[in-house]
């Protein structure tokens, strides 16, 4: 360590004028930028590039201009970039709302309320629409059951409910680790200078706390809008992208029409995508400045009850939609035949289910460390380390979110299918399907990664983007290189970031469905797809009892990666816990 | 310098994605396997349109039957067929088994399937098979509505018994149905009312506009509407007369079938070889065994209560006799080869107009 230190230091020579970023890529950067790079290239560009192919294909050109004159197709354009900005909106409000609660406010069960604020990420979305359609639907256990009433679920507001519920815990881990962060020193001093609790949450809080709020409500609107189960289960009569793209393509063999839906479901993602940077760019704040000097006061007056008791109603809320599922894998029918019955389980975990379980299980595992170390590693070189190019390899790391999963999907099958060959040098196998390497498991796995990098880059960016870049500068200009830099100092520093990157990879890789849909072979049998198998020919208790399963397995591996990487880093001190209360 | 770097780390960034990109993509690609030779590895890979148990339940007894192996993925038709279409020249799959004609005859008309008679297909009615051999039929499903009895006395309806019943402004929004798209059962309904109004496509479509106001929402798979009546979502699903029965074998006793009187149209559901299959023997071999008594009496046994196409295979007393129900003449190849036209009138016609 000390040879680390003193060595370099006498060579490197002390910067003048500090700026923002490192001016150049050391040989270890160079390497790890191409590593990035190929990564994304694999999993998300070719795919997509395949998929592009087609749908500027010659032959595809005047489906353009069919849709932008079409009545029909413009709607559905609106329908989706309203359900997207719906759901953005409200998700990004719960999860301010949960983190808000977990870090300001001194009430009880915080505990309880952060796992159940982490439910959502863990289950496929069949489940939490079927429990949705039983519990809230128009003969729903609790909406016609218990107070009668004949709601019509199905439609915007049946999908923004649901999407909201199901996203919002992005939102919620990535303000966590924000509000945990924030130097209490500023509102120490609002207080000291007599700001209302109301006034430090308006001119402080919220201000501070902007760029955090925007990249969750890009994260929901972009995936809201490439979310497929829930318009398919839920949607009524409101069409979108996404389950248009989707019909075309197995309803009508139309990869043409679906390519071009895709290409236009491409455009509002990356225009968020775009303004996103531009807002961050202008109004960047940092706060974590190294050791945050002032003491957290939380919240004791009784304004916290009405805040408390709207994040309770929320959690009341995920918790019947869960139960719902639970419930459901033990009786035979739930809300029409209440007998207990084991009959589910048992198929899942001793019959047919069991190969689907345990392959599931291998893949998230070899895909979950891999997406969240890449997508931490793409956010750090993007933030710190690149200029010009740094939009080109952000860009590469959120496609596979930016992109629909069906169309990845697609996109794997028409690049990775036929081995390929140049002069007669086998230089790329077949990754695809039942006659490729490992049976197809490969693709399955870079898809897994693929769609979960984008989660962990976003969190990551974020908080990078609040890290003061002195700090690092700090570290090199002592001689560290920047390897080591972001080893020992920037690593800990967003250490919250890994934990959500780590935490989502794998719920996300386990509960993944429209992407791989297309690339399950026989011998490889997933999860989600038996439960998309299981629930479209109707038996809900099966796939209710996949649900269990998963949810349970997702939940041991949340308490796993915690005991490993640790918790958010304390930062700061409670008031509580330091001084004696006054 | 500071510039020149910068343009150095562009340039190797976009030099990588490039190449990358440019190998997999433009580099040269080649089927493996397909070349000549046929060997046949003793296994055959199944893609499996009939539900999971029904697939699982069909392969192991192939398998203890005959001693070829099998295996299986479940994919519903549409995605079937996406996936035979892209393994094109690299069969992934040797068989297809499972799910409605129309699909097999869209897939024949584009060269995936390779045209098999099998011995054993002299016993199969010629209405339930494919004049070129390009797919044989397993069993016969009719099309019927699944009524929830309790939700209709309440709206003070009487149980449905022809299509014009369920005009009716009584039932707004209590139907249940799939998208044609999507499901096979859906499109089955379609054409149906195609056959009805003497091969008039407009009329039919006309029938299901007037329908449109009625329905609750078109489900992705065709049994769904099954679980909707059950649950009171919906009075009425129209689906397989099959998935009724077993919808309430599930746990809803109070469901009712009945078949609509002007006629009503029904499914084939198909087995096929895939064309360039990498196991052909193992395939035809498992063709060959679809289609015996021995295989067509599987279904009863993991609740799929579809019709057999075998006439000597034993019939369940679960299995609703086809000898009471008034039948459209249903022709596959001509669906299969109207439905993607059709589908794209239905959606944009039919499926995104407004409720009134």
């Amino acid at each position: 360590m000390t040879t680390l230190l003193s060595d370099p230091g006498v060579t490197a020579p002390p910067e003048v004028i500090a700026p923002r970023r490192r001016r150049r890529l050391s040989a270890g950067l160079r390497v790890l930028v191409g590593i990035c790079a190929v990564l994304v290239a694999i999993g998300a560009a070719v795919p997509l590039v395949a998929v592009l192919a087609t749908a500027f294909a010659p032959d595809a050109l005047p489906r353009y201009a069919e849709f932008f004159t079409s009545a029909v197709d413009l709607g559905i354009l609106r329908n989706t970039l309203v359900l997207g900005a719906l759901v953005g909106l409200f998700g990004t409000a719960l999860g301010f709302l949960f983190a808000f609660v977990q870090t300001r406010l001194d009430v009880p069960g915080k505990k309880i309320l952060h796992v159940i604020a982490l439910m959502p990420i863990v289950s496929p979305p069949f489940a939490v629409a079927t429990a949705t359609v039983v519990l809230y639907g128009r003969r729903g256990v609790i909406s016609n059951g218990l107070f009668g009433l004949e709601y019509d679920i199905y439609g915007l507001d049946g999908l923004v409910f649901v999407l909201s519920l199901s996203l919002f815990p992005v939102a919620y881990l990535g303000l966590l680790g924000m509000m945990r962060g924030l130097d209490p020193a500023l509102e120490e001093a609002a207080m000291n200078m007599g700001a209302s609790r109301w006034q430090i949450m308006r001119r402080v809080i919220l201000p501070l706390l902007a760029p955090g709020l925007v990249a969750p409500f890009l994260l929901l609107f972009v995936e809201a809008i490439a979310d497929l189960a829930n318009p398919l289960v839920l949607g009524g009569d409101y069409t979108v992208l996404a389950s248009r793209a989707y019909l075309a393509v197995t309803g009508e063999y139309d990869t043409t029409s679906a390519a071009v839906y895709c290409v236009i479901l491409l455009v509002p993602s990356l225009a968020m995508y775009f303004g996103q940077r531009r807002w961050l760019s202008k109004k960047v704040r940092t706060t974590i400045t190294g050791r945050p000097s002032g003491s957290i006061h939380l919240i004791t007056g009784w304004s916290r009850w009405p805040v408390y008791g709207l994040a309770l109603l929320a959690a009341a809320v995920i918790v019947s939609l869960y139960g719902t599922v639970i419930v459901g894998s033990v009786t035979k029918v739930f809300g029409v035949d209440n007998t207990l019955t084991f009959e589910y389980l048992e198929e899942v975990l001793f019959g047919v289910g069991v190969e689907a379980v345990l392959d599931t299980l291998t893949f998230a595992v070899i895909a979950t460390p891999v997406a969240a170390i890449l997508g931490l590693v793409i956010a750090w070189l993007v933030v710190r380390h690149l200029r010009r190019t740094a939009w080109l390899l952000d860009l590469g790391g959120t496609l596979g979110v930016a992109v629909p999963g069906t169309v990845l999907g697609i996109g794997f099958v028409l690049a990775y299918r036929p081995d390929r060959y140049i002069g007669d040098y086998l230089v790329f196998p077949s990754l695809v399907g039942g006659s490729a390497i490992a049976g197809g498991a490969m693709a399955i796995v870079v898809a897994y990664v693929v769609r979960s990098v984008p989660a962990g880059q976003r969190t990551a960016v974020g908080a990078l983007t609040q890290l003061h870049p002195q700090i690092e500068q700090a570290s090199t200009d002592l001689g560290a290189s920047p390897m080591q830099t972001f080893r020992w100092v920037t690593l800990p520093l967003i250490r919250p970031a890994l934990l959500t990157g780590l935490s989502y990879s794998f719920a996300r890789s386990m509960t993944s469905m429209s992407t791989i849909v297309l690339l399950v072979t026989p011998e490889t049998k997933i999860i989600t797809s038996q439960v998309l198998s299981a629930a479209s020919t109707g038996r809900y208790g099966v796939a209710f009892a996949y649900c269990t399963v998963l949810t349970v397995l997702v939940l041991a591996a949340f308490a796993l990666i915690h005991l490993i990487v640790g918790g958010g880093v304390a930062l700061q001190r409670t008031a509580k816990s330091e001084r004696p209360k006054r | 310098m500071t510039t020149d770097r910068w343009r150095g780390n562009r340039a190797l960034l976009a030099a990588v994605l490039a190449a990358s990109t440019a190998l997999s993509v433009a580099g040269c690609a080649r089927e493996g396997g397909s070349n000549g030779a046929k060997k046949d590895s003793g296994v055959v890979h199944v893609v499996c349109g009939a539900t999971e148990d029904w697939c699982a339940a069909t392969t192991k007894k192939f398998s203890e039957s005959t001693g070829v192996k099998a295996d299986f993925v479940r994919l519903s038709s549409g995605e079937a067929l996406a996936r035979i279409k892209a393994g094109k020249g690299n069969a992934e799959f040797d068989v297809w088994y499972g799910g409605p004609a129309d699909g097999y005859a869209a897939a024949g008309g584009e060269g995936l399937l390779e045209p098999y008679v099998s011995p054993n297909a002299s016993a199969i009615p010629d209405k339930y098979k494919d004049p070129q051999g390009t797919w044989t039929g397993v069993y016969v499903g009719a099309l019927g509505f699944c009524s929830n009895s309790e939700l209709l006395a309440e709206r003070g309806v009487e149980v449905p018994d022809s299509w014009a019943d369920l005009l009716v402004p009584k039932l707004a929004k209590d139907i249940g149905i799939a998208h044609p798209s999507t499901s096979g059962t859906a499109y089955t309904t379609l054409w149906t009312q195609v056959q009805l109004a003497g091969g008039d496509e407009g009329k039919a479509l006309d029938y299901m506009r007037k329908l449109h106001p009625n329905v609750l929402q078109y489900t992705k798979s065709g049994s769904a509407p099954g679980q909707m009546t059950a649950r009171g979502e919906v009075a009425v699903g129209i689906i397989f007369a099959h998935d009724c029965v077993a919808t309430m074998e599930a746990g809803f006793p109070g469901l009712k079938v009945s078949f609509p009187a002007e006629g009503t149209g029904y499914e084939t559901g198909g087995v096929a070889l895939v064309t360039n299959a990498k196991n052909p023997t193992s395939a035809r071999k498992f063709i060959d065994w679809a289609l015996t008594a021995e295989a067509q009496e599987i279904g009863p046994t993991v609740k799929a209560y579809q019709f057999p196409t075998n006439p000597t295979a034993k019939v369940s007393e679960k299995v609703l006799p086809l000898s009471g129900i008034k039948m459209v003449e249903y022709d596959a190849v001509a669906a299969g080869k109207a439905k993607s036209a059709l589908n794209k009138r239905f959606d944009t016609e039919v499926a995104q107009a407004p409720k009134s």
